[in-house]
């Protein structure tokens, strides 16, 4: 026990003269717990946000009351069921507001006496001031604000915010309750207020049994009917794939963060081979020194195990307005504002930490043990034991690279995908060092044989290669992924930005359709400035268990006859158009593709009110961002089928009679719409629905570019600390240099030479890689995430901007090298005889 | 000492109360008249919950004496007073004749001195209570709603408009309508869980204005409210409790009452009692109670046929006889409170000659609402027999630790 005591204590010794030694290890494993802690986090957020979408403020939500027609429920067919005794009842009012910014914010409006909340539950919590009831409830009302949504809004307590139709919301509280989310909260008299009408959007009900449930059925109006509430499991099943590539990325940083420890690991351990040499002189056994080194492991991973969760958490924290704004966005799922770190999270990073550790100290601590007490030249040995490894590490290579050929036709989900990804990565990471072996080899050999100092720095790479090798595999790690997922944004920014532009044609989107719209129509069409409308149905259905959208097209407007096919059958759209076939033809989204498995011209069976009916699909449409089923079908045929399908908005074309006029029609259009009775808010223009489309897609990929971003740092970080072990390791021979006459800027090239040439290669290596990477995501795994396919673009200016970024961080390292070693030299110098 | 008092720890577990959590606090506000930060004070939250009774605010209409009263309009909501209530007791018998009660209370806050009648804006609250005490169990339930919209009110006749206007107090779908103007003969029906009340009531005396001519003084600096009752209800109807229907009959009790300010500063509560004796005469008496000892009484003797005579403080001597422990909350051991309560009395009016002992039928009557109390069935001996109803308000609630 004092034995290992002391060994142990002989041990973390080093540290102590060492200290930056113990901040690399830290480095590595804080940062790789960090974002896999921080995606943890989220995701089990997520997921807890999803579990409890079915309630809302702490009352549960088991069923929803839609109107059968419109969009809106008569006030007095609610108080009617309140006073047949159905108190499992609460209205809702939901609406989008726009800012003056132009953001678009969540409003949720219920009357708080009316929910059915269970004692026990949450529920809105009084925090202390009574009064915020009857101010929440009264004239001039609250709106209940949450903290972080509030701060994105730069609100204060009280202020008023200002809307882009110049209406003002009520004095701002700043508090959030359960299941609020990113939502305003306004009490249903206030809402009502505000978007000027006297009706309700929906009323939900809470829980309720088999008995209870009939009776309600009976006793609603026709004009009502009573859906159960699935959101949990929808939401569930539509970020599936979401949260599966959050988790891939973080685990990606893991193990950038694993390569870092490897090589802190051994590091360490190479510069206590004199202490555990000695230790052993002194007969320490090899089973002692194991279990101290064990120790160590322990020791340190738990210090990195909570100090990256620490940071993990706070990345969280930072990431989670992005991803709850997303959310809302994509799959208008409500996440609250505040972050829980769970047991088992911290357990599973603590664990996650100490069996990395001990993965990367089982080959240096196996190296050590199987280490001679006294052995020969050091630096020989290294050079051939590197040699050894690098040949190990490119069989292993090769075997992943197989393993990825072999995998890739069997392929079929998304957690599969990523596996593929990995092997390929690891397969290419573990190639490296021979591809850098070989560079080196063959640079040295074009190297003219009368520039022996060309040739010295260029050898001296030997030296610093097995030192480097490891960070560079983790820089390469994270150059690939960098440029693949930047080559896959870029790709789908493209091909999201020309959808946009084929797919909004219309000038002018009303987003209802109100009994005024004929008499607007009409005096459109008479005083000129209008060309064209198109009036769509809608109707939400589930199909495969998942929710489905049908929207029906009037098949002559102009965006129906340009809608852009992805795959479809020769004359697609005029065989949709025949409503007379048996089975008529169907246009559906890619997801119904990808997702689904439905190849063109296959089988579609929809509940109708007649029955189930089958379709065909004639042809699958591009549908970027939808996390739904669709499918169009000729309006006529759609209310053939759904007589219950409601109006969904019209599309306005604006007549430009010649270029310079389309302001004077569109102002023309605007005022004759205020003129039928439309408020600003009723419609949307075309290019701030492009704004607003463009906004979502942005912030849908904030988070993926902002963990790509963390990930470089981190490999950075590696490169950094390798160089700075380099230099710490070969302080003895710089001095030795120095004393030969080798002046500064000739010791700088030595470093910055070989490793300019790592960097290149790996460079190149990431480049090609990324390629193959971001092809992967873009046909495989994009499409069985989210089932939309995109055209791959293969861009310069990322690759570029990465070799800028590569040749920034190799100079920054050389300059800290090269300072380290200005104010350390003299030091090494004064010490170069004692130690020879 | 100083504990906090959050709305979880107020919260009612009766399996058949319909609590609501958000109701929890919203009472905690509506007694407080929104002014008075409960939180912190354990040891009192029942009497303060009564702030709202004590505290004046200025623009309301004010109780002075000698108002005319004039049915049946003043049946119906008067919005100028802060707060109003509807509220009918009564004791009944089944088949076996055993004893049941219940008790039904329709009451009204207005937020503003200044009302608002229509719309999610009104500013009139309603509140309703009710509890059926069955031989062996005790019920309760307690809803909230805005006025304006319909979910809740009165309606009632009046002399100039809508003078065939039907009368009804409802709440959702707890409701007691009469087919005529007159609240007589009407139907009084609701549910607590699956416990459902329905009850057919007729009357035929006159209304009993309390006090003086209906102005009722609550204390010697001005608190009064206006307040009439009808004592004689003859009751028939059924409640099916548990799966089975239960035939009831009896007499109830109802008290209409309205003030801007009913309490002053230094009353902590009230004993108020409903009896209803085997003669067929009935009696009122209670007392508000003072900080300073000099309790607050009045009352009034009614005969069959309705004649009252009113009791003054001199007239009532009011003796608790037995303070017994009452556990709040059993089923949740977290939230169990107590409250010592006088549940046993003697009530004399030597004016009469009269002494009776009056005894709660049991002791688990506690109404556990935002606005808590006891509120229940009490049996009458000694110079007459009969039952009736007892109210105790204001006794502090203690957290069981």
């Amino acid at each position: 026990m004092t034995e290992l005591r002391w060994t142990l204590r002989a041990l973390l010794s080093h540290y102590w003269r060492h200290p930056w030694q113990a901040l690399f290890l830290l480095s590595g494993l804080v940062a790789g717990v960090a974002l896999w802690s921080a995606v943890q986090v989220i995701n089990a957020h997520a997921k807890a946000s999803y579990e409890q979408a079915d309630s809302l403020l702490g009352a549960q939500r088991e069923y929803t009351i839609y109107p059968k027609q419109g969009t809106s429920i008569k006030q007095a067919s609610y108080i009617k069921l309140r006073r047949q005794g159905f108190t499992e009842i609460f209205p809702v009012i939901e609406a989008r507001v726009e800012t003056q910014q132009g953001m678009l914010l969540s409003i949720i409006a219920t009357d708080l006496f009316a929910l059915p909340t269970e004692s026990g539950s949450t529920g809105v919590a009084v925090a202390g001031d009574n009064r915020a009831w009857l101010d929440f409830i009264q004239p001039p009302y609250q709106a209940w604000i949450p903290e972080a949504l509030a701060n994105q809004l730069d609100l204060i307590q009280g202020q008023q915010l200002l809307l882009k139709n110049g209406d003002l919301l009520p004095p701002t509280v700043i508090r959030s309750d359960a299941q609020q989310g990113w939502q305003i909260l306004l009490d249903i008299g206030a809402a009502q207020a505000l978007l000027s009408r006297d009706t309700l959007d929906y009323l939900a009900v809470g829980p309720v049994d088999d008995e209870r449930r009939q009776a309600l059925e009976e006793a609603l109006p026709a004009s009502l009917s009573l859906v159960k509430n699935q959101q949990a499991l929808n939401l569930t099943q539509l970020t599936d794939s979401l949260h599966t590539n959050l988790s891939a990325m973080s685990l990606l940083s893991f193990a950038v963060g694993l390569f870092i420890v490897f090589n802190a690991v051994r590091f360490s351990l190479w510069y206590r081979q004199q202490t555990v040499k000695n230790l052993r002189l002194m007969g320490v056994g090899l089973n002692t020194l194991a279990v101290a080194l064990l120790l160590e492991a322990l020791l340190w991973s738990v210090i990195a195990a909570s100090a990256g969760l620490l940071a993990g958490y706070a990345i969280s924290l930072k990431l989670l307005p992005t991803l709850g704004s997303m959310m809302d966005g994509l799959y208008g799922a409500k996440m609250s504002s505040e972050l829980l770190l769970k047991p088992t999270t911290v357990f599973i990073a603590w664990a996650m930490t100490l069996i990395g550790l001990l993965f990367a100290l089982s080959l240096p601590m196996w190296q050590v043990s199987k280490q001679s007490v006294i052995h020969g030249s050091q630096l020989s040995s290294k050079w051939r034991q590197d040699k050894v490894s690098r040949k190990q590490l490119g069989i292993l290579s090769v075997m992943l690279g197989l393993a990825a050929a072999l995998l890739y036709p069997f392929i079929d989900s998304v957690l599969m995908g990523f596996v593929l990804l990995g092997l390929i990565l690891f397969s290419a990471a573990w190639l490296l060092p021979y591809l850098l072996a070989s560079g080196l080899a063959a640079v040295s050999k074009v190297t003219p044989k009368q520039r022996p100092l060309l040739r010295w720095m260029i050898s001296d790479g030997w030296a610093q290669l097995p030192t480097l090798r490891t960070a560079m595999m983790a820089l390469l790690l994270a150059l690939t992924c960098n440029f693949g997922v930047e080559t896959l944004i870029g790709s789908f920014r493209t091909s999201f930005t020309d959808w946009l532009s084929q797919r909004l044609t219309a000038d002018i989107y009303l987003r209802e359709q109100r009994p005024e719209i004929a008499a607007l129509i009409a005096e459109g069409k008479s005083t000129g400035w209008l060309s064209d409308t198109h009036a769509r149905m809608e109707m939400s259905t589930y199909w495969q268990n998942r929710p489905a959208d049908l929207r029906g097209l009037v098949p002559t407007a102009p965006d129906t006859q340009t809608l852009p096919l992805a795959k479809a059958i020769p004359q697609a759209m005029q065989l949709w158009n025949e409503s007379d076939h048996s089975e008529p033809w169907i246009l559906a989204n890619e997801q119904v593709h990808y997702l689904a498995g439905i190849p063109l011209g296959g089988s579609i069976t929809l509940d109708t009110v007649n029955g189930p009916q089958v379709f065909k699909v004639a042809g699958f449409f591009y549908d970027y961002g939808n996390a739904r089923y669709q499918f169009y079908l000729p309006r006529q045929m759609l209310l053939k089928h759904w007589p219950q399908a409601r109006d969904s908005g019209i599309a306005l074309w604006v007549n430009h009679l010649a270029e310079g006029e389309k302001n004077t029609s569109m102002s023309m259009a605007e005022k004759a719409m205020l003129k039928a009775g439309f408020a600003p808010g009723d419609w949307i223009t075309q290019s701030r629905l492009r704004a607003v489309a463009m906004d979502i897609f942005e912030r849908t990929f904030t988070i993926t570019l902002a963990m790509n971003t963390l990930t470089l740092i981190v490999a950075g970080l590696a490169l950094l600390t390798s160089l700075m072990a380099i230099l710490q390791e070969r302080l003895p021979q710089f001095a030795g240099w120095s004393a030969l006459g080798v002046n500064r800027w000739e010791q700088l090239m030595v470093i910055l030479i070989p490793l300019l040439l790592f960097v290149t290669i790996s460079w190149l290596l990431a480049v090609s890689l990324g390629a193959l990477l971001s092809w992967l995501l873009i046909h495989k795994l994009n499409v069985m995430s989210f089932g939309w396919s995109m055209p791959m673009l293969w861009q310069a200016t990322p690759a570029l901007a990465l070799a800028v970024l590569c040749l920034s961080l190799v100079l920054f390292s050389v300059a800290v090298t090269h300072w380290r070693l200005r104010s350390q030299l003299p030091k090494a110098l004064a010490q170069l005889g004692s130690t020879g | 000492m100083n504990v906090n008092v959050t709305c979880d720890t107020l919260a009612i577990n009766q399996p058949l109360s319909r609590t609501k959590g958000y109701s929890l606090c919203l009472l905690l506000w509506l007694v407080m008249g929104a002014l008075v930060p409960l939180l912190g004070h354990a040891e009192d939250d029942t009497s303060d919950a009564y702030q709202v009774l004590r505290q004046q605010v200025d623009g309301f209409a004010e109780v002075t004496p000698d108002r005319p009263f004039v049915f049946p309009d003043d049946h119906g909501p008067h919005p100028d007073y802060r707060i109003e209530w509807w509220y009918i007791t009564a004791n009944l018998q089944d088949e076996q004749g055993k004893d049941w009660g219940i008790q039904w209370t329709l009451f009204r806050q207005s937020m503003d001195a200044k009302p608002v009648l229509r719309g999610w804006e009104s500013n009139q609250l309603w509140m309703a209570h009710a509890a059926v005490s069955s031989p062996h169990e005790h019920q309760y339930a307690e809803r909230f709603a805005r006025g304006g919209i319909g979910q809740a009110g009165v309606l009632s006749a009046n002399r100039r408009r809508n003078y065939q206007q039907p009368f009804e107090v409802w709440l959702d779908d707890w409701v007691w309508k009469s087919q005529t103007a007159s609240p007589f003969p009407s139907t009084l029906s609701y549910n607590i869980g699956d416990t459902e009340v329905r009850l057919n009531m007729r009357s035929s005396t006159p209304w009993v204005l309390q006090g003086n001519n209906g102005f009722s003084q609550k204390s010697g600096k001005g608190q009064a409210s206006y307040y009439y009752s009808q004592p004689h209800i003859q009751v028939e109807g059924t409640i099916s409790h548990q799966g089975q229907h239960h035939q009831l009959t009896g007499h109830a009790w109802l008290d209409r009452e309205w003030s801007s300010q009913p309490l002053a500063k230094e009353q902590k509560g009230w004993d108020w009692f409903s009896l209803h004796l085997e003669s067929g005469d009935a009696v009122m008496v209670y007392r508000l109670r003072q900080t300073d000892g000099k309790h607050w009484l009045s009352g009034s003797w009614i005969d069959t046929k309705g004649n009252s005579v009113s009791l003054a403080s001199t007239d009532i001597l009011l003796r608790e006889k037995d303070y017994r422990w009452v556990i709040v909350n059993q089923d949740k051991p977290s939230q169990a409170k107590k409250v010592k309560l006088p549940l046993s009395w003697e009530i004399e009016i030597p004016r009469l000659d009269k002494r009776w002992q009056v005894d709660s039928l049991y002791d688990q009557q506690w109404m556990n609402t935002q606005f808590p109390y006891w509120e229940g069935i009490v049996k009458v001996q000694g110079s007459d027999t009969g039952m009736g109803y007892m109210e105790l308000t204001g006794y502090p609630v203690e957290i069981i630790r």
